[in-house]
């Protein structure tokens, strides 16, 4: 087995085994079912008058993509809350020399510890897309667009848990990796507020904004310039990473 | 012995460990200097310093953690640097703090730790050896968390020891524990010694006297003195525990004693100083055919105590000076 995925199993075990990740599981689940059906309620009394429209939008437009939505503003703040204990709390508990001294390369280590906690993110993912899929027993989805969003989700996460395992490389305390991972991706979502107040919304500065690439994915447009940021965010991140643990060999627990 | 390098013959073969003139920079600051180390399997090698000596510095080098800045270190004729996957299968690291999952049993964390090690199909029979050996079956369905830290330093051995390296690297492995727990583990390893490397390293001088054949003792990153334990140099001091009460003048009947002066009011302790040539095989023998009752025999501690706080104070030379 190869040593990345034997610490990823690994991560996720941990992560099973925790009080935290169930709790925090059973809230994002509570938090969401609640919304999903303040929505539904919503879509169930506004129905009758969109019966009368022409391409009157359907139960994917108002329920489920609205609820995706709002799910990746929550994963802004879920996902460094699963991230921050990979390095950091390693550090804290003073065990990172067991992966350190094991002869595995920093790569691997941070690719174990990115693919377990990506791994908790998806879960999440398909819990909450389980909500709007279960509307298909009742009336037709839009699965082509619920696929897209599905997609960009995945590719979100990812690209949040980078940044959340970096900034856990980073410090010692995992609440500090988790308000670090924070406010990186929160800032990341509003880089461009100011430009797109003023009606800029091409600009290099909106390139580099979240909200840019997930968007689309909501709209059911799969574009490769999404895909590549959101991979790039992620190998990026991950690469700084991996030069943070070379740092942290040569410092004491 | 103090300033001597001693040849072993052991070291005909590719020693298990050579550290060939490694140094090591951090933050600007050299913190090891040109060290020669050299260790073969079934030698236990004790490495003493205060703190910020070096120790910890020269263990993680050692263990594959941290590479050196100048100078190369060998694991059996090959160097760790060049080959980092050695630390995975040939090293096995025990840090200060036990690197430990709290959240996972036992049984569970070390079978982690036998695939980490490279074991797949004998993991579960590795995990068995070492649960076994460390004394861990009562407690292997355990939570790590809820373990007394006696424990959790037992299963921080066993995961350095699971994948059966030639050489284990034992940073300060009884630190903290009480007395009783303490002996355990210096019994565990003196026991490992007999069929690996082992470096250990602690500020405490009956760990060393304990366990160890040999003694390193670093200052301010260099090697100040290295030689054996066991007392076989000339006119060594031996600490001889007896059960019988016996006066000076039974020592000094003995062919090999030079003098025997009382380490306890109960007459059954004794410091005693024996003849060039003689070896401490040699006293306990004649100690047994004398009928003393020989209960305990080991280096004087104080002789080593001396070298020890003199190179601390700074008063002693560099070995390779």
């Amino acid at each position: 087995m190869s040593v990345a995925l034997l610490i990823a199993r690994h991560e996720w075990r941990r992560l099973a085994v925790q009080a935290f990740a169930w709790m925090l599981a059973a809230i994002v689940v509570a938090l969401m079912a609640w919304q999903f059906l303040l929505a539904l309620e919503a879509f169930l009394q506004l129905a009758p008058k969109l019966g009368g429209l022409k391409e009157a939008p359907g139960v994917t437009d108002l329920v489920a993509i609205p609820i995706l939505r709002s799910f990746s503003n929550l994963l802004m703040l879920l996902v460094p809350l699963i991230t921050m204990r990979t390095i950091a709390g390693e550090r804290r508990a003073q065990s990172l020399s067991l992966l350190l001294a094991g002869g595995v390369g920093n790569a691997r280590i941070v690719i174990g510890k990115y693919f377990g906690a990506l791994g908790f993110a998806i879960v999440m993912i398909l819990l909450v897309v389980a909500m709007p899929l279960a509307l298909a027993f009742g009336t037709p989805l839009d699965y082509g667009r619920l696929a897209a969003a599905i997609l960009g989700l995945i590719l979100f996460a990812s690209a949040l848990t980078a940044i959340g395992v970096l900034c856990s490389a980073w410090t010692a305390q995992p609440a500090l990796a988790a308000a670090a991972a924070f406010a990186v991706t929160s800032l990341l979502a509003i880089v461009d507020a100011g430009a797109r107040l003023q009606g800029i919304d091409n600009s290099g500065i909106n390139y580099i904004a979240l909200p840019t690439h997930i968007e689309p994915f909501f709209r059911g447009l799969v574009s490769s310039v999404d895909i590549v940021y959101f991979v790039l965010v992620t190998v990026v991140a991950l690469a700084f990473a991996a030069r943070r643990l070379d740092r942290l060999r040569s410092v004491p627990d | 012995m103090a300033g001597t390098r001693l040849n072993n013959p052991a070291m005909t073969a590719p020693p298990v460990l050579a550290v060939q003139k490694a140094s090591r920079v951090l933050a600007g600051r050299r913190v090891v200097r040109d060290l020669d180390l050299q260790l073969a399997k079934g030698e236990v090698l004790g490495l003493l310093g205060v703190n910020g000596a070096g120790k910890s510095t020269t263990l993680r080098m050692v263990a594959g953690l941290l590479a050196p800045s100048a100078g190369v270190i060998r694991i059996e004729g090959e160097d760790l640097q060049e080959h980092p996957e050695l630390a995975r299968r040939r090293i096995g690291y025990l840090p200060e703090v036990a690197p430990l999952h709290a959240e996972l049993s036992v049984a569970e964390f070390l079978a982690f730790c036998a695939r980490l090690h490279g074991l797949e199909r004998e993991a579960e029979a590795a995990v068995a050896r070492a649960i076994e050996r460390c004394g861990l079956g009562d407690v292997r369905q355990r939570l790590i968390g809820a373990l007394s830290k006696g424990f959790r330093q037992r299963v921080g051995l066993a995961q350095a020891i699971l994948h059966d390296p030639e050489l284990i690297v034992l940073d300060e492995p009884a630190s903290g524990l009480d007395p009783v727990q303490a002996l355990r583990l210096r019994e565990l390893v003196r026991g490992l010694g007999a069929d690996h490397a082992v470096v250990l390293s602690t500020h405490v001088l009956p760990d060393v006297l304990a366990c160890c054949d040999r003694v390193a003792i670093l200052h301010e990153g260099e090697l100040r003195h290295e030689g054996r334990l066991i007392a076989e140099t000339p006119g060594t001091s031996m600490r001889v525990r007896v059960a019988k009460s016996i006066t000076a003048s039974d020592w000094n009947s003995l062919p090999m004693v030079v003098a025997a002066i009382p380490a306890a009011s109960d007459a059954r302790s004794w410091r005693v100083t024996t003849r060039e040539g003689s070896s401490a095989g040699a006293l306990a023998a004649v100690i047994v055919e004398r009928g003393f009752g020989l209960e305990e025999l080991r280096a004087d501690s104080p002789a080593l105590e001396e070298i020890f706080m003199a190179i601390a104070a700074g008063t002693a030379p560099a070995v390779a000076a």
